[in-house]
């Protein structure tokens, strides 16, 4: 019974002024064990906020972060299952699946979080996952102005989880339910 | 059903077995407190009793199943695909599963903080996984279902032992099977299936054929003779858990799998009174309940009808501790909210527990409309009283587990018959029973006397007696009683404090003091001392039995040796009030100035009094309490000196003994406070015990002084006994000689005294209805005591 949160892309201040109210009224500390952000927060005041609301906090370099000493990429287990994190600005082209399979084997992860382009996605792919969890702020992309604010709250359970997506769509929050079963082989075969 | 039929014809011989397990259900503490507390009925037949359980334990899978709430399983009947706005691990909306969920997360953490440090000492046990799981369940489903109280610290210790006499049982059970292995395999095969299965009825009759016994559970365990007296409990333990019985194996009343769900009946029964009148979970609530006379929160209200009997049974200590500040709930939140849990050890605990349960929760004042009748809600039933009884002894004696039940139970008696009165009333009628006039608590203090800072409150008080006892001396010379006290209770505040909680040093103690006679000597030599060093100022509070004992034969003796005129009597007094400064001696000099000379005899005999006072209210041996208890209520009627004769004529049959005891208790404290230099200085060769005992005589006597000019005395009854005894350890020296015969003499005045008192308290004593048996009791050891002082002083003649 494990959450994660993963979020990213929120460009603050250049971008986008903060989180969205109905997205922050939810964010409350107490509820999430870890957070993961794929990148361009991108000042210091918007990590030491996710800090507030759960102190293990792991965070990649996106290309617009002012922190420079973020990594590129990250690697963690949490329960059954091994998380990958990524800005994704680095793997081209920009969003590619069959790309970011690439990284994912790299990295040997279950689940690759990624993000860069602003858009949620979620793919199943070759008994792993790619979740791309999208501007937590709605910020504008380098690739298009029409973004809603997005992110993604994992659910881990043992061999299983559950992927909520959050999305504010017209002034609402739109909840939606992924789930993944992880075989009981420990690690992915591309067969 | 042949199972029917079998049951049937069993039926006269089971109920005859049924009633011999309610006698044998001794050592099966679960079963007997779950009739205790209700949860099981009081029917003596099996069958309902394991229907019940069957019927509890159902209830609680049921609120399982409810509660404790699992997000990922989705909703009963509901759609596949919950609203997720509503239903996902963020959503605010306080209904949704997950709301629920986190809530019941964070209630676990509260527990789980209080179930990590339970018990550490039986960590083996109660920290074991399973344990904790068990235990976090029932708070935790206890707490769901109680949301007006929440959880609160201390629950988990109400809770612990009721988990562990289940454990116990269940592991008394296993035990029994492999015993008694033949037996219950038979005894299931037989019962159940013995008209259906003729190859275990084959079985079962070679069985008994072998055993030539007859078909039955009974005639099973009567098979072995050796086990016969365990016979009515091992039926009981097997009919019990006969998976075969009624509501089949959830019905098995002893059973390790269903440990969680009984461990909530008996927990829920507990917090809730069983709509009796003690509810535990009161004394969690922080504010008042809604019918409160007082306005006050459960736990406070309870703890000032602590205080209230505490003023009863030893108003002097109260006094002292009202004027200290103490408030009773300081220490009494724990005590009653734990039910002295953290007090005692486990297996202390459990049979503390016994009596509690033991106790009927029924509200004894059904007019619960009546402002005077229900003073505090917790004198309103048996358990209340004896919970409030349980914490005055707490503080009056805790030195052996036996006699603290014994003084509970006693003082039970007495709370019970307090309740009558208001609170304040009572404050003030403990106040007055020392002296005539009484100055309240909060009187000034400031004319009295040179006391020092503490004794300020009472410190009218003390002179008031301090006065009567001078104008009773005279008319006393024939009386029981010393008059010292008086002046020693000036100083007393903290004398009698540490006088008190040295009382409650065990009689037996006392008794052997007395019977040994080495102590004699060095108290004699204490004696002198303190003549010679009545400026000497020495800090009191040593609270150490020994000195207290010391002091109350140093007392004792001093009394007799000093038999000055008042005047010494007063300069000693006032030069006592400038030592005083919390010190034992400069109360012990009072006393001894403020004895009667002539009475030194009698200060035996009040030591002796006070002494049985004081093991009334400290506890002692409980039949030494009892006779004391008696004599002392004998003997209130019997007010040594004339001014006090009105005092105890109004008392005794109010505040039954305790009055007596009170005032006795309060000069003993006197008595023992000024003692305590004299202890310290040179009597360290002197044995605790004998010192104890001596302490306690001495107080004995000092307060049945006191007592004679305050408030009925019955101390003098028991003093006979212990003034014997003391007498006998007199002997030795020879330089109190003429001490000794003095002795002698106020003892045969004593005895005379005492005979007559006896007589007239035979008619008292009827008057004392619940104490008939108690009475007769302490007749006989007053003729007992009687005889043992008329040796004594014989022997003191003769020297």
């Amino acid at each position: 019974m494990v959450l994660v949160l993963a979020l990213g892309d929120l460009h603050i201040p250049h971008r986008a002024a903060d989180l969205p109210p109905k997205f922050k009224s939810m964010l409350v500390p107490g509820k999430i064990q870890h957070i993961i952000c794929t990148g361009n927060l991108c000042i210091k005041e918007v990590q030491d906020y996710l800090k507030t609301l759960c102190p293990d906090l792991h965070i990649t370099r996106g290309e617009y972060d002012e922190e420079t000493r973020y990594p590129e990429t990250k690697m963690l287990t949490i329960g059954q299952f091994k998380l990958g994190l990524c800005h994704g600005h680095q793997v081209i082209p920009w969003g590619d699946l069959d790309s970011l399979a690439m990284l994912q084997r790299q990295l040997d992860v279950d689940i690759l979080v990624t993000g860069h382009t602003h858009q949620f996605t979620a793919y199943k792919h070759e008994g792993g996952v790619v979740i791309n969890p999208g501007s937590a702020t709605g910020a504008y992309s380098s690739i298009t102005y029409d973004v809603n604010p997005s992110f993604v709250l994992m659910d881990i359970d043992g061999l299983r989880v559950v992927v909520y997506v959050y999305e504010l769509i017209d002034g609402e929050v739109k909840v939606d339910k992924i789930d993944f079963k992880k075989t009981a082989t420990t690690t992915h075969s591309a067969h | 059903m042949s199972k029917e039929i079998v049951k049937e014809e069993e039926a006269p011989s089971l109920s005859s077995v049924v009633s011999a397990e309610n006698r044998s259900l001794g050592s099966l503490r679960s079963v007997r407190w779950r009739l205790n507390l209700g949860i099981l009925p009081p029917s003596p037949s099996v069958d309902d009793l394991r229907r019940e359980t069957a019927d509890s334990r159902r209830r609680y899978a049921e609120l399982r199943r409810r509660l404790l709430v699992n997000p990922h399983v989705p909703k009963d009947g509901g759609s596949n695909s919950p609203d997720l706005v509503m239903d996902n691990p963020l959503s605010q909306n306080p209904d949704s599963t997950w709301g629920r969920f986190f809530r019941n997360a964070e209630l676990e953490k509260m527990v789980d903080q209080d179930l990590s440090r339970l018990y550490p000492e039986h960590g083996s046990y109660f920290q074991a996984p399973g344990c904790q799981g068990m235990l976090r369940r029932i708070l935790l489903l206890w707490c769901l279902r109680h949301p007006e109280s929440g959880y609160r610290q201390g629950m988990h210790e109400l809770l612990a032992p009721l988990l562990y006499v289940l454990h116990v049982d269940v592991e008394r059970l296993s035990e029994v099977r492999k015993i008694h292995e033949d037996h219950f395999i038979d005894k299931f095969d037989g019962m159940s299936f013995e008209e259906n299965d003729f190859t275990y009825n084959f079985d079962f009759k070679k069985f008994l054929d072998c055993t030539e016994d007859e078909f039955g559970s009974q005639g099973n365990a009567k098979k072995v003779r050796s086990l016969d007296e365990l016979d009515p409990e091992i039926q009981a333990i097997i009919l019990l858990t006969d998976a075969y019985g009624p509501e089949g194996e959830l019905g098995i009343v002893l059973s390790d799998k269903f440990m969680e769900h009984d461990a909530y009946c008996m927990f829920e029964a507990l917090m809730s009174g069983a709509c009796g009148s003690v509810a535990m979970a009161d004394f969690f609530a922080p504010f008042p309940a809604a019918e409160s006379h007082s306005g006050l929160p459960p736990v406070i209200e309870a703890s000032s009808a602590l205080y209230h009997l505490l003023s009863i049974v030893d108003s002097s200590m109260h006094c002292h501790l009202v004027e200290l500040g103490v408030e009773p709930q300081y220490f009494a939140i724990r005590w009653l909210r734990v039910l002295f849990g953290r007090e005692f050890s486990l297996h202390d605990l459990l049979v503390v527990w016994d009596e509690i349960l033991t106790a009927d929760n029924n509200p004894l004042d059904k007019d619960s409309g009546n402002e005077e009748s229900s003073g505090f809600k917790i004198l309103n039933s048996l358990r209340g009283a004896l919970i409030t009884a349980m914490a005055v002894s707490m503080i009056l004696s805790r030195i052996n587990l036996k006699k603290f039940i014994a003084m509970a139970k006693s003082l039970q008696i007495l709370a019970l018959g307090s309740k009558i009165s208001s609170s304040s009333p009572t404050f003030g009628v403990a106040c007055n029973r020392s002296k005539s006039a009484v100055s309240g608590y909060t009187s000034s203090s400031g004319s009295v006397s040179p006391k020092t800072p503490l004794s300020l409150v009472p410190g009218s008080y003390w002179e008031e007696k301090w006065r009567v006892l001078h104008k009773a001396e005279e008319l006393r010379q024939d009386s029981l009683h010393k008059q010292a006290p008086s002046g020693k209770r000036r100083w007393s505040e903290k004398v009698k404090l540490v006088l008190s909680r040295t009382e409650s040093d065990p009689s037996p103690a006392r008794a052997e003091k007395y019977k040994k006679g080495h102590r004699s000597s060095v108290r004699r030599s204490l004696l002198e001392d303190l003549s010679q060093q009545l400026g000497l100022e020495e800090d009191t509070e040593t609270g150490d039995c020994f000195d207290a004992s010391n002091l109350e034969d140093c007392h004792s003796l001093e009394v007799q040796v000093e038999g000055q005129n008042d005047t010494s009597i007063n300069s000693i007094c006032t030069a006592e009030e400038k030592c005083e400064s919390g010190s034992g001696t400069t109360i012990s000099e009072e006393n001894s100035i403020f004895s009667d000379p002539a009475s030194s005899g009698s200060s035996t005999n009040d030591h002796e009094n006070d002494a049985e006072k004081s093991s009334v209210a400290s506890n002692l041996s409980s039949d030494e309490n009892d006779d004391c208890h008696q004599s002392n209520r004998e003997y209130p009627p019997l007010p040594v000196s004339s001014p006090p004769k009105d005092v105890p004529l109004n008392y005794p049959h109010e505040n039954e003994s305790s009055g007596h005891m009170v005032s006795a208790l309060k000069e003993r404290r006197n008595l023992s406070g000024r003692f305590q230099w004299l202890f310290k200085f040179g009597w360290n060769n002197v044995s605790q015990e004998a010192s104890d005992k001596g302490v306690i005589n001495e107080t004995v006597k000092s307060a049945n002084r006191d007592s004679q000019s305050n408030t009925a005395d019955s101390s003098t009854a028991g003093a006979p006994r212990n003034s014997s005894s003391t007498i006998q350890r007199d002997v030795v020296d020879q330089n109190v000689m003429g001490t000794l015969k003095n002795l002698g003499q106020s003892m045969l005045e004593h005895i005379q005294v005492l005979e007559c008192v006896f007589q007239q308290d035979r008619v008292q004593v009827r008057d004392n209805l619940s104490k008939n048996n108690i009475v007769d009791k302490g007749q006989v050891t007053a003729i007992t005591a009687l005889k043992e002082l008329r040796k004594i002083s014989n022997l003191l003649s003769e020297m």
